[in-house]
């Protein structure tokens, strides 16, 4: 009786203990991979041409680059946009990247309509979803213009 | 109530109740605390590979990014230094641990006849543990990574006969460079994890299937009349693990793991000095030159393995504790008390004080360094003897010369 009540004792420390150990490497180890979710991703101003060349009407498909932070590399990211004015002074930037799966969606001047080649998306001028799966508009940039230049916010 | 319906369901389908009576068997009479030495291991290999394995997540194996990479890793990735510093660390312990357990199987004369495969398995693990340190600490590409390198391939060239080609196959080429960083990468961290949890699985096989060896002082029939293996052993293996974490962990958040500068093969004024458990052989091959440097690069280190491999079918006096064997004491105690005293020699052994002055000693400037000397101001830390061309004056050149 003695006896089984060692053992029982041994075994629920020594399973204790392996917990503490799983534990006690698991929690830094996982937090190692997971960390860059809870990283915020810093926000800058990018240029992409005086404003007085790139009013339109009609939407603009307008590539630019700019550098960033990429881990331990400082790396040259590319990102597409489709850019228009109102008129008024209002711009509207919207990013190419479809809401619904992150595929590069194209502006068909005919149907005035921003068309997904993935799985039939269709966004009209405002960016609202018209047809298709995407759960949200396209994302409208937030710009600002200043000594003539159109900026648009990169986060 | 839903606990014994899957305890019932698993039963039903695994053979959990044999494995249980398996785990409980007996072991012999007398055994002590340094039988846990081999579960240490165990829990080191298995610590190194979980560290090792999210290391990966942050590193890439290129000239071009490998020392931002780790250094990324110890300065901005949460937890990233305390990662860093159990893996760095407990490679050390790793060596330190399994060298004790080879002692104790030598101790205890556990390596003699039925456990000879046992002995061998284990020395194969002895060397690819070897084998992880040597390709492991290429990988942050600093200095020390480099040139201890330089110097671990050069004494693989000097092997008679394949010597070269083994050093180029090492290398990926004539140099060392990104061929030879991934190729150690991929060694490091695909090849030798999965022929050491190969090995592992075949030396644990051979421990279960003869049994723990004991002390000599087991007689026949006390081999099975001691604790059982789990709960009692388990217990003091787990109790071993908990310290030995502790310790680790206190020294891997108190002891920054060194990065020197970036890998720079032109750096004469650095003095290469491989990790600590390589120092008994950096030292021992200062004392053979010349034509005896093979002595120290090949000879020694073969022979020694071999014997040290061969151990059972060498030694087959009758099982007993070391000091009453008195050649197994005195070619134990020679060679250990050797490859102590070599590393600390080799830990200890004066570093140059400065490349250039050596240099400066020996050798005459020539006509063209004294020009260029007189000629131009040259600022410190400047490339001295930079001679080489832009494209432009060598298409001049060329235009002269036509």
């Amino acid at each position: 009786m003695e006896k089984k009540g060692r053992r029982s004792f041994l075994e629920i420390t020594t399973a204790f203990i392996g917990g503490v150990l799983s534990l006690a490497a698991g929690i830094p180890l996982i937090g190692f991979a997971i960390s860059p979710a809870f990283k915020k991703g810093e926000s800058k101003w990018v240029d992409l041409g005086l404003a007085d060349r790139l009013k339109n009407s009609r939407f603009k498909k307008v590539d630019y680059t700019f550098t960033a932070k990429d881990g331990w590399v400082k790396a040259t990211k590319k990102r597409s946009v489709y850019v228009t004015d109102a008129g008024n002074g209002e711009w509207r930037v919207f990013s190419r990247i479809c809401s619904h799966l992150g595929c590069l969606v194209r502006w068909d001047e005919s149907k005035e309509a921003f068309l997904c080649p993935c799985h039939g998306a269709i966004f009209d001028k405002t960016g609202a979803v018209i047809a298709g799966p995407p759960p949200d508009p396209l994302q409208k940039l937030e710009t600002k213009v200043e000594a003539g230049i159109l900026y648009v916010k990169e986060s | 109530m839903r606990y014994a319906g899957i305890k019932q369901f698993l039963n039903e389908r695994l053979p959990l109740e044999a494995l249980d009576t398996h785990l409980r068997k007996p072991l012999p009479k007398h055994i002590n605390l340094l039988f846990s030495l081999g579960s240490l291991a165990m829990f080191l290999l298995l610590l190194q590979a979980a560290t090792g394995a999210f290391l990966a997540f942050y590193y890439s194996p290129s000239p071009e990014h490998a020392h931002n990479a780790v250094t990324y890793i110890s300065e901005e990735v949460p937890f990233g230094a305390f990662v860093r510093g159990l893996h760095h660390w407990g490679a050390s312990a790793m060596v330190i641990i399994v060298v004790l357990h080879l002692l104790r199987v030598v101790l205890y004369s556990s390596y003699k006849a039925p456990r000879e495969l046992t002995w061998i398995f284990g020395v194969l693990l002895l060397l690819i543990v070897l084998g992880f340190g040597f390709t492991g600490y290429l990988l942050p590409w600093d200095e020390k990574a480099y040139w201890a390198t330089v110097v671990g391939v050069e004494i693989a060239s000097t092997a008679p006969g394949l010597g070269d080609f083994v050093a180029k196959v090492m290398r990926g080429g004539s140099e060392i460079g990104a061929v030879t960083l991934s190729r150690f990468y991929a060694l490091h961290t695909i090849w030798l994890p999965w022929l050491a949890f190969g090995l592992v699985g075949v030396h644990l096989f051979f421990v279960r299937y003869y049994g723990s060896s004991g002390t000599p002082k087991n007689t026949p029939e006390e081999m099975k009349t001691g604790k059982p293996f789990y709960p009692h052993q388990v217990f003091e293996d787990v109790v071993g693990m908990l310290i030995l974490f502790v310790i680790l962990a206190a020294v891997a958040l108190f002891v920054p793991v060194p990065l020197e500068d970036v890998a720079d093969p032109t750096n004469a004024d650095y003095d290469p000095r491989p990790e600590w458990y390589f120092l008994f052989l950096f030292q021992l091959l200062k004392y053979f030159q010349g034509p005896f440097e093979i002595i120290g690069t090949f000879v020694i280190p073969t022979v020694g393995m071999l014997l040290l491999l061969f151990l059972p079918f060498i030694d087959r006096s009758e099982r007993a504790v070391l000091w009453k064997r008195p050649i197994a004491l005195t070619v134990t105690s020679l060679c250990v008390v050797g490859i102590v005293v070599l590393t600390i020699l080799g830990g200890t052994s004066k570093k140059l004080e400065t490349a250039d002055a050596a240099l400066q000693e020996t050798s005459q400037p020539t006509e063209q360094t004294q020009e260029t000397a007189e000629t131009e101001e040259i600022e410190e830390g400047e490339a001295v003897f930079d001679f080489q061309l832009t494209e432009e004056e060598i298409e001049g050149a060329k235009a002269v010369e036509e």
